[in-house]
Formats: C-alpha cells, sequence, structure tokens
C-alpha cells in the first residue's frame, strides 16, 4: 500500500515551552517539523510572563535593600529609580533569553517556522496564512491568555493584563489587581516598591488560596505592614466605570457594597486556554478549561498531541510546558509510551520573601483523609536569620504515617532554590529522618528544612 | 462585501471561496425565517450575529463552512435558539 504523504512530519502550533522542545527533539530524530507561531516567538514565559516580571522584581528587590540598608550601618538616602530604565533593563532580561528572535535557531535545527494563525481544516492539515499545510502528526501547544473576568462595565472601560502593564512607559499612580494568585500578588508587591498605590482584591478567603494557609496569610500581612498594599479578601469586584481619565471600581465584601478611583485594572484571574484553532473540523475534544487528554498526553485523536498551559490546570508551569513538550514529543516518536510525573513538581512565586512548595499541602491531605505528620518552623530559629536581620518566613514539611516526605512549603528568601532538595525527597520517597540526617550548611536558609524534618522524625 | 478569508467548503468538492457578509447575513435571515421569526426579528438577529461572527473571523486566515456554521449558532442561541438548531442541523433537516 502506498504511504500517505503529508508536507511535514510533525507540525507544532506555538512555540512557547510546550511546543519548542518537542520540535526541537523531533527534528533531531530526522523529522520534517514545522513550527506555527502567532505571536513573538518564545511565547509567553520568556516575552511577556515569568522572565521580564522576575527581572523587574530582581531590581525591585535591590532597590528595596538598599532603601532599607540603614540598619547595617549603610547610607542610601540618595537612592532612587528611574522607571524607563527600568523597562529597558526588562527588555535586556527579555532579549537575552534569545527566545523573541530565535526563528535563526529553527532553521539551524532544520525545522520551518511559519508566522501566523493555524487553523485546523481537516484531522490532518491546518491553514497558516491561507496557506494550507498537513502533517502525520500535531502537538498543539497554544498557551493560555488571561481571562476577563465577568465585572459590568469591563466591556467598555478596558481593563489590562500583565503584558499591557508591563509594556507601559509609565506606572500608573494607583492600582486596583483583581485577583490574588501568583501573578497577582508578584505584580503587587513589584509595583507597591515603586510607589504605586496598589488594592489587591480576590474572591477566596486568602491570598494564594491553592498554597498552604500559612503563606497566604503571613504574605497578606507583609503586604499590608511592609508596603501598605490594601489586601481585599472574600471581596467580588462588581463594577467598572470610567472616571475622567481614571476607573471607579465597585467592590462587594461582607454583604456591603464599597467604590474606589484608581488609575488602572489589572486583571490576573485566571488564564483561559487558547482552544479556538478550528478543533472541531480536526475532531479533537476540549472544553473551556482546555483540550482533553490522556495520560500520554495524547486527544482523541491519535496523531495529534497537545502540551503545555492549554491542557488548562494539569499545567501552569513553564517547567511543567518544557516536561510535557519532550513526552509528547517522546510518545509520538517511540511505540513505548511514556507519562509525564508531577508528583514533585515545585511551585514557586518570586515575591520577597519567595514562596516555594512542592507535593501537597495539608488542605490537600485533609481532602483526601491522609493520616499525616506535620512540623512546622519559623525562619527565626535559623543562625542565617539573625545575621540576615530576617524573620519573615517558615518551613513547613508534611509526611505520612511512615515519615515519607510527601509535601513542603518554603516562605524564605531564595525558597525556590531550597525548594529542590525537598522536590527530590518527594520524587525519591525519602523520609524526614534522611533529610534531618543529612548535614546542612551553617548560615544558609536550608538549615530550616533540617530542623524542621528533624521535628518529625 | 468580502473580507480577505478563505472559506474552504464543507465537502471539499466545491472551490474555496472568500468570506461574504451578506452572504453569511442572507443565510441567517432566512434560517430566521424558516421558523418563522418576524421579519424584524430576523432582520435584528442576522445583523447582530453577522458582527460577532465577523468579528471573529477577522483574525482567522480561512476556516471551514462547519466552523461558520458553528460560530452563528453559537452566538444565534442568545437570540433565537430555534434558528440556531435549524441553522446548524440545516443539512441533515432537509
Amino acid at each position: 500500500m502506498k504511504k500517505t504523504k503529508f508536507d511535514f512530519d510533525l507540525i507544532v502550533i506555538g512555540s512557547g515551552a510546550g511546543g519548542s522542545a518537542a520540535a526541537t527533539i523531533a527534528a533531531r530524530e530526522g523529522k520534517r517539523v514545522a513550527i506555527v507561531e502567532s505571536d513573538t516567538f518564545g511565547g509567553n514565559s520568556p516575552n511577556w510572563g515569568d522572565v521580564p516580571i522576575k527581572a523587574l522584581l530582581h531590581a525591585a528587590h535591590l532597590y528595596n535593600q538598599a532603601r532599607s540598608g540603614s540598619r547595617f550601618g549603610l547610607r542610601s538616602s540618595a537612592i532612587s529609580f528611574n522607571y524607563p530604565s527600568l523597562l529597558d533593563w526588562k527588555d535586556l532580561a527579555v532579549k537575552r533569553t534569545g527566545a523573541g528572535g530565535n526563528r535563526g535557531y529553527y532553521d539551524e535545527q532544520g525545522i520551518t517556522t511559519l508566522h501566523g494563525l493555524a487553523h485546523f481544516l481537516s484531522p490532518h492539515e491546518i491553514n497558516v496564512n491561507r496557506k494550507h499545510y498537513s502533517a502525520g502528526s500535531f502537538i498543539i501547544a497554544t498557551g493560555a491568555e488571561w481571562k476577563m473576568p465577568e465585572i459590568q462595565g469591563s466591556d467598555t472601560v478596558p481593563l489590562i493584563t500583565p503584558r499591557e502593564l508591563l509594556d507601559s512607559k509609565r506606572l500608573p499612580k494607583s492600582l486596583y489587581i483583581v485577583g490574588g494568585g501568583t501573578t497577582g500578588v508578584e505584580i503587587a508587591q513589584l509595583m507597591s516598591t515603586f510607589g504605586v498605590k496598589v488594592v489587591i482584591a480576590d474572591i477566596a478567603s486568602r491570598l494564594l488560596p491553592d498554597y498552604e494557609t500559612e503563606a497566604g496569610e503571613l504574605l497578606e500581612n507583609l503586604l499590608t505592614k511592609n508596603k501598605n498594599i490594601h489586601v481585599l479578601t472574600q471581596t467580588r469586584t462588581v463594577a467598572i466605570e470610567k472616571e475622567n481619565i481614571a476607573r471607579r471600581v465597585t467592590y462587594s465584601r461582607g454583604g456591603h457594597e464599597h467604590s474606589l478611583r484608581v488609575d488602572q485594572v489589572l486583571v490576573c484571574a485566571g488564564r483561559r486556554p487558547n482552544v479556538d484553532l478550528g478543533l472541531e473540523n480536526a475532531g479533537v475534544k476540549y472544553s473551556d478549561k482546555g483540550i482533553v487528554v490522556n495520560s500520554n498526553l495524547q486527544t482523541n485523536v491519535k496523531h495529534i498531541y497537545a502540551a503545555g498551559d492549554v491542557l488548562g490546570e494539569i499545567s501552569g508551569h513553564t517547567h511543567t510546558a518544557l516536561m510535557q513538550s519532550r513526552i509528547a514529543a517522546h510518545n509520538i516518536l517511540s511505540k513505548k509510551k511514556i507519562v509525564p510525573d508531577y508528583t514533585a513538581t515545585p511551585h514557586v512565586i518570586f515575591t520577597y520573601p519567595s514562596i516555594a512548595s512542592v507535593g501537597l499541602t495539608e488542605d490537600d491531605c485533609l481532602r483526601r483523609d491522609l493520616r499525616i505528620k506535620k512540623s512546622f518552623v519559623p525562619l527565626s530559629v535559623t543562625a542565617r536569620s539573625n545575621v540576615s536581620d530576617f524573620h519573615d518566613g517558615f518551613v513547613k514539611l508534611i509526611a505520612d504515617k511512615n515519615g515519607v516526605l510527601i509535601g513542603a512549603t518554603i516562605m524564605a528568601p531564595e525558597a525556590g532554590e531550597s525548594i529542590q532538595e525537598l522536590a527530590l525527597a518527594v520524587k525519591s520517597g525519602l523520609t524526614t529522618a534522611d533529610i534531618a540526617n543529612t548535614p546542612h550548611a551553617f548560615l544558609t536558609w536550608s538549615e530550616a528544612v533540617r530542623i524542621a524534618a528533624s521535628k518529625i522524625s | 462585501m468580502g473580507l480577505a478569508v478563505d472559506v474552504v467548503k464543507r465537502s471539499g468538492r466545491r472551490k474555496t471561496e472568500m468570506f461574504d457578509t451578506d452572504k453569511l447575513s442572507r443565510s441567517i435571515h432566512s434560517a430566521c425565517l424558516s421558523v418563522r421569526t418576524p421579519e424584524g426579528q430576523a432582520e435584528s438577529a442576522a445583523s447582530h450575529v453577522t458582527g460577532l461572527v465577523t468579528l471573529w473571523i477577522t483574525q482567522k486566515p480561512a476556516v471551514t463552512s462547519n466552523d461558520l456554521r458553528r460560530q452563528v449558532a453559537y452566538h444565534l442561541h442568545r437570540y433565537h435558539p430555534d434558528a440556531a438548531y435549524y441553522y446548524l442541523h440545516q443539512r441533515s433537516i432537509l
């Protein structure tokens, strides 16, 4: 029988973390690969998400440290900032990732780059820029975009997303943030450090509802006390209207409606997978929550896979999308399928102090009716806390009844670095005794991890 | 009026054509009339739905006629659920 010929062996739709790794892996295996991107190559994380926000947060942290150096005998009264220069730094950091202009990289790998929106015409055919391309397999990695909440007046008064805020050449005087999740708190801290009056509102009873209660509550205290941020939990944003060049926001809290005037309203309340690419024509099942895949990341159409934020709640982090991308590529190329393992995926929030977690939270364990042992150690017990004069943070460990570590949360400076040993412990099934018996360097924040582990073991 | 968007026909037998807002509007109007909608309501629904579908289609390089059918039915459902059902299943009904 004559083998069906396609233009490509694999077409990857989306050049972000969910798509780029798969395209590279398949091309290195000698497959004819095309990658389609409708916006800037590299996707959300390096261009408008993680990288620019973290670059600015780093500058904000330095500024903050310098301003508060007088307690160490440092004279820092003259320090100030220039916002356009900060934006230049952010742009440099984005540029140095090489993601934005990496069409050349794909060309070197022998990957065909197509710039435009992809739209499925049939299970094996897409249209890009009014040209038809066919392929034997597809990986959909179109990512997600910020979801506009249903707020009265939001159709006439423009709300901004983090991308638009970071692209703006001027800082707003005041900012109302809808959504107290990871991005919401990072931007709240960033903006308030540079003098913006920030109000952050969330319908949940605390900030960071997906993290440990102690993390959300301590961060709320720090933002309120140190940054003068007005945190509105259990608050529903009801309406927005224009008031000259500003906006008047009406919100409902405790059964009463209040209103306030702000320069800008930022939306960070959840992301919506980009699924408007003619999936019906390919017969791919999806919902508002994302594309439906099996454990091998394969959709109901066997030659179409999906990876990254387009899967909805399964993903959400760049490192998770990268892992899925590699696995999707492997499963397309190999007969022996593998499944992604999410048990030791670390989550990091780059506030100061930063928050990092891995595995289950205490709430997760309660919902699953698991018998657990837990320990909670404030940072102030460590020698590092003394020499750095920093006390706001903790380490919380959760182990099963046999002492095997199943979850951990660290709130400390550079928590993202300290969480890695606990991610390895969760993945490898180590006990808290194993961690406690491992020497931890004196005068590091990770001493708190050892102390917390020894409390359980 | 034609937009620079290709409409790939349903069966693939007929040639791809340019998106035509008037043709779309007429088809919605006819679907509404077919389920005994008053003339004024049919015109209003056709006008609103054509606007919404045109807004959606301007971002697309090409769509299939099935895409158009689904988009029209999705938006028309707000104005006239019966007409939306008829529009979506017209071929199997007739």
